[in-house]
């Protein structure tokens, strides 16, 4: 019983507004207590020093800062400008560059809020002036702004791969099919609705994007080679094989540095401010993470591990049961919890399981990110929609917001259709680059 | 109260600063050892363990900066309809009351641990490196006792009312992963 | 039960050395004492990093842990001699010397005096493949300049002796570094449990034999006072089920090991056998850092070291003298 007490006892204090780290640390504390008395904190100062002392999670503050430099420097206001150009004209058009602008920022950078809000910045006031409609608007941002975490580099796969043990190189590589599917199925949502209701997503003014072709070709250059070089980089580097992630990530932190200097944007407040964001967001993830494996550590030693054995066995129907009663967890806490903590309190459980059950772990892991993106878009915990309204001109309701974002919830779940059923989407890339 | 509140928030600071530097330090060890191991055919004994040496430092040299910039992720939906000074009153309970003495308990275990290592001369166990443990050691106890203080004093602000949960300005909400 | 004992492993939930050591002793353990000792076990990074599983027992967190004298080899040489080290007995000897040559022995009182724990030897391994690499290493002269992933004793003698670039790689990036030759030649385990870790298919030659480590050993310990306070037959009973383990656990792997190595003839790897006088210069780099080792520790005012490693060394003569008349069914 005491196992099932600690997750209702910790969705109290969460919803009491107790920060997420705090609270695991505390309800491991409490039920700790009943089983090693005074010795509790020096058992659980072994899951802070093995979360301090780990070598994969250094990629976290790497990939944190390469994406700070990258929301500071004007990288991000050139490319939007540049796609805007292109696509400006097209149904839908600038919804179409918002969603290739996420894109090409999650395959430069592990960061991806960042992105959401520079890219809303951007992109809604000249969508507002077109006359788009705001649920589109709302979706096209918030589900753009989650493609971070399933288009590699990401750092929810850092954390994964280090709780399930697998290599961040086979993780990444299986993830570029469905963050391009899932780019596809975006943009063929977008285009479709455009096409069939003109009036919800009107072309740009012309005069907004006629300019000289070779000005054009200038510009696009200009503003497209930077974020190429680093996704050159990052992901070249890591999918060559000749840099773990921690070093890819630190190369990719470097080359921006580079890049930030070639365009002059390089100030010492620059770096300084970078710097400070990547300090507070890695300390405050190293917490979730140190927090997380304290409250699972004493999960398993009140027998919780027993518990969630007994759970998938009653549930039958063999390993499709046992996938499906997973990705159900997952895809419910996501409507409650951030990524990092269900990342944390959920696959060191699962983890074990399906490897006796002789599930290939990069295909349920896979299953299981493309589950944790929708977390970021369904309601009440909705990150995506929070960081909107955070920019987002009063006239544009919660309501517009919610109905905006749920047919981009759908476009994920074709994509984990299209995994589930078609598990070579995830496991083919790994196998020619990688190897196996 | 207030010579006390200072003193914590500089101390603070301080750590954050040097955490910032163990940040920039990683990119350069980290490149380091990809330039020494292609360039050079020789990969170096320390990348790794200054690796996450370096990691785990940032982690807890920032640990009390991000409470201090309340940066800690609160699913707040709910407790935003609480009466301000609800709010108010159930932070400075946890963090003065619970969060405080735990961390405190963890910086008793972590100093003795330090002073352990230090004592006995303690190494890495399984790298050919072997560096001595302890300054790592050292580093994690005075992160903790940071964030410890820390603790005490944003309840103390919480409690008189300067500070609200969940408000702080910082790009946390504009930048999160 | 009448005792219950939470332990703490050095390897992962799910592993191979897991369910061979771990799991086959708390099962033993229950059989042999009809359940009057019940062992909760948990994998490493559960209840204790895994290379803490010494301290989390000496600090009374949990009972019992199981882990291996490698992990202590940083802090005390003496440990390389438990764990096996270059120059090492093979498997069978060793397990000869353990239970028969007072090597067990040597092993709790070397636990009792430095750490104040009771020591249960519970596994002893058989041979490691000596590396997967990309380099063919035939003789020493190949090992200069080679970045190799390992640690312990075998990574100081490369270093030392033969010029190598000893270096670290997390467990999951050893696959892809050297794949990609970030790393030239890597060791892991037993040809058992390498076969499902496929770097065969990524570096192609496989060198053998395993002098760098040519067995190793896992204990379950508790503190002293733990096992003191049992009652006299329990201590038998949980003895017994240790060397049952022991016994148990070295069949289950000379026989992965062997289907492992038919499986290896049947893939591209080219199996690499070193001359027997350059793998013996090996063992003998390994037998100098010992003793190195040992004379430091007794210029310090310690003999325990030289002690040990001259009952280990003299055994190892011996064996080597006289076991001409045991049947081998080696292929030439
Ligand atoms: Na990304
Ligand atoms: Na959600």
């Amino acid at each position: 019983m005491a196992p099932l007490l600690m997750f209702a006892a910790l969705f109290v204090l969460v919803f009491a507004g107790v920060p997420v780290a705090f609270s695991l640390i505390i309800i491991a504390v409490v039920f700790g207590y009943t089983v090693f008395g005074d010795l509790i904190f020096l058992q659980l100062y072994g899951p802070l020093l093995s979360t301090a002392s780990n070598f994969v999670l250094a990629a976290i503050p790497l990939f944190i800062f390469m994406g700070a430099v990258l929301e500071r420097s004007g990288i991000a206001r050139r490319l939007f400008h540049a796609l805007q150009l292109w696509l400006g004209g097209f149904p839908g058009g600038l919804s179409l560059s918002t969603i290739a602008m996420c894109a090409i920022f999650a395959a430069a950078s592990g960061v991806v809020g960042a992105v959401e809000i520079v890219v809303g910045l951007m992109a809604i006031p000249p969508m507002m002036k077109a006359g788009y409609r705001n649920d589109l608007i709302a979706g096209t941002i918030c589900a753009g702004g989650s493609l971070g975490t399933i288009i590699p580099p990401s750092v929810i796969v850092v954390v994964y791969a280090s709780i399930a043990q697998l290599s961040i190189g086979q993780l990444f590589a299986a993830s570029i099919m469905p963050g391009f599917l899932m780019v596809v199925f975006f943009v063929g949502y977008i285009l479709i609705r455009s096409l069939r209701n003109p009036a919800d997503a009107p072309p740009l003014p012309i005069h907004d994007r006629a300019i000289p072709l070779k000005e054009k070709m200038t510009i696009s250059l200009t503003a497209m080679l930077p974020p190429l070089a680093l996704i050159v980089m990052v992901l070249g580097s890591l999918l060559a094989g000749i840099a773990s992630a921690t070093e890819a990530a630190a190369v990719g932190a470097a080359g921006t540095l580079l890049l930030t200097l070639m365009f002059r944007e390089l100030t010492l407040k620059l770096v300084m401010d970078s710097l400070g964001v990547t300090l507070r967001i890695t300390a405050m993830i190293m917490l979730i993470v140190a927090g997380g494996t304290m409250f699972t550590s004493i999960f398993a030693v009140t027998g919780g591990g027993g518990l969630v054995r007994d759970a998938v066995e009653s549930i039958g129907y063999g390993n499709f049961g046992i996938i499906a009663f997973f990705l159900t967890v997952v895809f419910f806490s996501g409507f409650v919890l951030d990524w990092v903590s269900i990342v944390l309190i959920f696959v060191p459980i699962f983890a074990p399981i399906v490897k006796s059950a002789g599930i290939d772990p990069i295909w349920f892991a896979m299953m299981v990110l493309v589950v944790i993106q929708t977390s970021y878009l369904t309601p009440p915990m909705a990150p995506s929609i929070f960081y909107l309204r955070s920019i987002a001109p009063r006239s544009m309701t919660y309501g517009q917001m919610y109905r905006g974002v749920l047919p981009f919830v759908g476009a994920q779940m074709l994509v984990l259709v299209v995994i589930v059923f078609f598990p070579a989407t995830v496991t083919w890339l790994p196998s020619i680059l990688v190897g196996l | 109260m207030i010579p006390f509140q200072t003193l914590c928030e500089r101390f603070s600071k301080a750590l954050g600063f040097l955490g910032r530097m163990a940040i920039f330090s990683l990119i350069v060890a980290m490149l380091y050892e990809v330039v020494a191991r292609y360039a050079f055919g020789a990969p170096t004994l320390w990348a790794f363990d200054i690796s996450y040496m370096l990691n785990g430092s940032i982690f807890l040299l920032g640990a009390a900066y991000s409470l201090q910039e309340d940066a800690h992720v609160r699913i707040d939906f709910l407790s935003q309809r609480f009466p301000l000074r609800i709010q108010q009153l159930l932070n400075g309970a946890v963090y003065l009351l619970v969060m405080a003495p735990i961390t405190f308990a963890f910086t008793w275990v972590a100093a003795t641990k330090a002073l352990k290592a230090f004592s006995t001369g303690e190494v890495e166990s399984v790298s050919p490196w072997a560096p001595l443990v302890w300054p790592f050691y050292g580093v994690i106890a005075l992160g903790l006792i940071a964030f410890a203080l820390q603790f005490v004093v944003e309840a103390l602000k919480y409690l008189s009312g300067q500070k609200q949960p969940g408000t702080a300005e910082s790009e946390i909400t504009e930048l999160e992963i | 039960a009448e005792v219950e004992w939470k332990m703490t492993a050095g390897v992962g939930e799910g592993s191979f050395l897991y369910q061979n050591f771990m799991e086959r002793f708390v099962g033993n353990v229950a059989t042999l004492t009809q359940g009057r000792v019940e062992i909760t076990s948990f994998g490493a990074g559960v209840l204790a990093p895994a290379f803490k599983a010494y301290e989390v027992v000496q600090d009374g967190i949990v009972e019992a842990g199981h882990s291996t004298p490698s992990y202590l080899v940083n802090q005390d040489a003496t440990n390389a001699i438990f764990a096996s080290f270059p120059g090492g007995m093979s498997a069978e000897a060793t397990l000869h010397w353990v239970y028969e040559g007072g090597g067990e022995e040597m092993l709790q009182t070397f636990r009792r005096e430095e750490m104040g724990l009771h020591s249960i030897v519970v596994g002893i391994g058989t041979s490691e493949i000596m590396a997967h690499s990309n380099v063919k290493i035939e003789t020493v002269e190949d090992l200069a300049g080679l970045k190799y992933r390992t640690s312990g004793a075998f990574a100081a003698v490369l270093q030392n002796e033969f010029g190598g670039v000893p270096t670290v790689v997390p467990g999951n990036e050893i696959y892809t570094l050297l794949q990609r030759k970030g790393v030239d030649a890597i060791e892991w385990s037993t040809p058992g449990a390498n076969i499902t870790e496929g770097f065969h298919e990524v570096a192609p030659y496989m060198i053998m034999p395993g002098v760098h480590q040519p067995s190793f050993l896992w204990e379950v310990f508790v503190k002293q006072e733990t096992w003191d306070a049992l009652p006299a037959d329990l201590q038998t009973l949980i003895t017994a089920a240790a060397k049952l383990t022991t016994y148990e656990g070295y069949t289950r792997f000379g026989d992965s090991d062997v289907k492992a190595m038919a499986d290896f003839r049947n893939t591209n790897v080219e199996l690499v056998v070193m001359a027997r006088a350059e793998s013996e210069k090996i063992r003998e780099a390994g037998r100098n850092w010992a003793q190195t080792q040992a004379k430091t520790q007794s210029e310090a005012g310690s003999r325990r070291m030289q002690d040990i490693l001259d009952s280990y060394l003299a055994y190892q003569s011996n064996w080597a003298a006289n076991s001409g008349y045991l049947v081998r069914d080696g292929a030439e």
